[in-house]
Formats: C-alpha cells, structure tokens, sequence
C-alpha cells in the first residue's frame, strides 16, 4: 500500500455534474471544473440543497444557486456524479417479495 | 492484522461503510488508500434514519468521514492466507530487519521492499524504492 496511491480518480467527472456532501451537513451538486490531490474542488453553477429547518439531516427540494465555488477538501465527504442518482421509493434491502 | 490491510483485501468484495453522520452506503469497494478513502461501485445510500434511499453508480468518500466498515467474512481468511503466504517466502524476516530503517518504517512497505530483491547497499538504496509498495500490489 504505498503513500502516494490515491483511490481518488476525479478526472472523469471533469465537466459532469457532481454531487458534493460537505462535512456539516449541506449537499451541493454543480459541473466539476477542476480538483487537486488534497480534493479541493472548483464547481460551476453550482446548487445547494437546502435542508429541513426542523430536521437538519433531512435535505428538501428547495435549492439555492451559489454560481461558482470552491470546495475546500478537508470539508468535502463524499464525491459522487449525479447521472444515474436516484433516490429509491422502496427499501431495497427488504426480500423483493416484502416490498411489493 | 493490520486494519488498512483488511481492507485493501476487501477491495472487489461488497462492504458497508457508515459515516460519522451516520449515512450508510452499501456497495463493492473498488479501490481504498492509505487515508481509508474509498471508492466504492453501485452504492445504495442510506439515509441516517434508514428511511430514504438513493442509488448512486459510484462514489468517493473520505476516510476521515467514516466511522466503521463492514466487511464479508471471508476477506478474513484471504488477508491470513496472504499474510501466510507472504512470510513463507521470507522465513527470517526479522534478521534482516535493518533494511526497515529509513523511510519506509516498519510497516508492510519496509517490507515488501526486502521481497524485490532491492535492498541496495545503503539500506535505503534507490532500487527499493521503486519496489516498496509495487511489490505488495501483485500480491493482493
């Protein structure tokens, strides 16, 4: 296991639309423009997704427009593309029978 | 059983991983590093109280955000079968014990350098650079 591997391999969501869970709890989605090692992020017309006043964990539709931002990395926890992100109406760990 | 080494075997197994935050995500470990990042393929996401549900095709997720991981039994008999195989190769390791100095510390990576055969005069000799960390990719 050397030092120097990263399992980070953003360069192929560069100019695709991203999905950003930052450490506190706000969610962004915006066009990555650009990374570096330490995962500091450049996104474009970038969204955020505002959160339930009441219960902070438990993100709305409601969205705010932030233009362009930089993420700063040691507050970025999870980096995924938003093509092909859905949320699921059911439980999909129930038996396929149960959920029916 | 070193804990970042259980989990490079695990890469290509499903795993379970939970956040501080307490988000689940379900899916196969693609690659892992020596932060405890994680890349992980089809991940099913699961909201903090386990009633929303995402599917997501792949996602990156910092190690310093994870709080545990959960992996298939069966990747702990392949990393005692790996560790098993590796010391039969190199009976006497302790022996030859200063070529760990340096930079490479005395974890796997000092190691693996000794098993390339690169151990140059100096001890921290060029050639085991190059080998240290390549060495133990083959391997797993």
């Amino acid at each position: 296991m050397s030092r120097k591997e990263n399992a980070l391999d953003l360069a192929k969501f560069i100019d695709k639309g991203v999905r950003v869970k930052l450490s506190g709890g706000r969610e962004v989605e915006g066009t990555l423009k650009g990374y570096d090692q330490l995962l500091n992020l450049v996104l474009d017309e970038t969204t955020e997704f505002l959160r339930d006043k009441d219960d902070p964990l438990r993100i709305t539709d409601e969205t705010r427009s932030l233009g362009l931002v930089v993420c700063r990395g040691t507050a970025v926890m999870m980096v995924s593309p938003t093509a092909g992100t859905e949320e699921l109406a059911t439980n999909p760990f129930l038996e396929p029978g149960a959920a029916e | 059983m070193l804990p970042l080494l259980l989990l490079k075997t695990a890469q290509k197994h499903p795993v379970l991983v939970e956040l501080k935050n307490g988000e689940t995500y379900n899916g196969h470990m693609v690659q892992c590093d020596s932060w405890m990042n994680v890349h992980l393929r089809e991940v099913i996401c699961t909201s903090k109280d386990g009633d929303r549900f995402w599917r997501i095709p792949e996602t990156y997720i910092r190690g310093n955000t994870i709080k545990y991981l959960r992996v298939p039994d069966e990747v702990i008999d392949k990393v005692k079968e790996e560790t098993y195989k590796r010391d039969e190769k190199r009976p006497n390791v302790f022996n030859r014990g200063r070529g760990m100095r340096g930079r490479g510390g005395g974890r796997g990576e000092g190691r693996g350098q000794m098993d390339g055969g690169g151990r140059g005069e100096g001890g921290r000799g060029s050639g085991g650079r190059g080998n240290r960390g390549r060495g133990q990719h083959q391997q797993l």
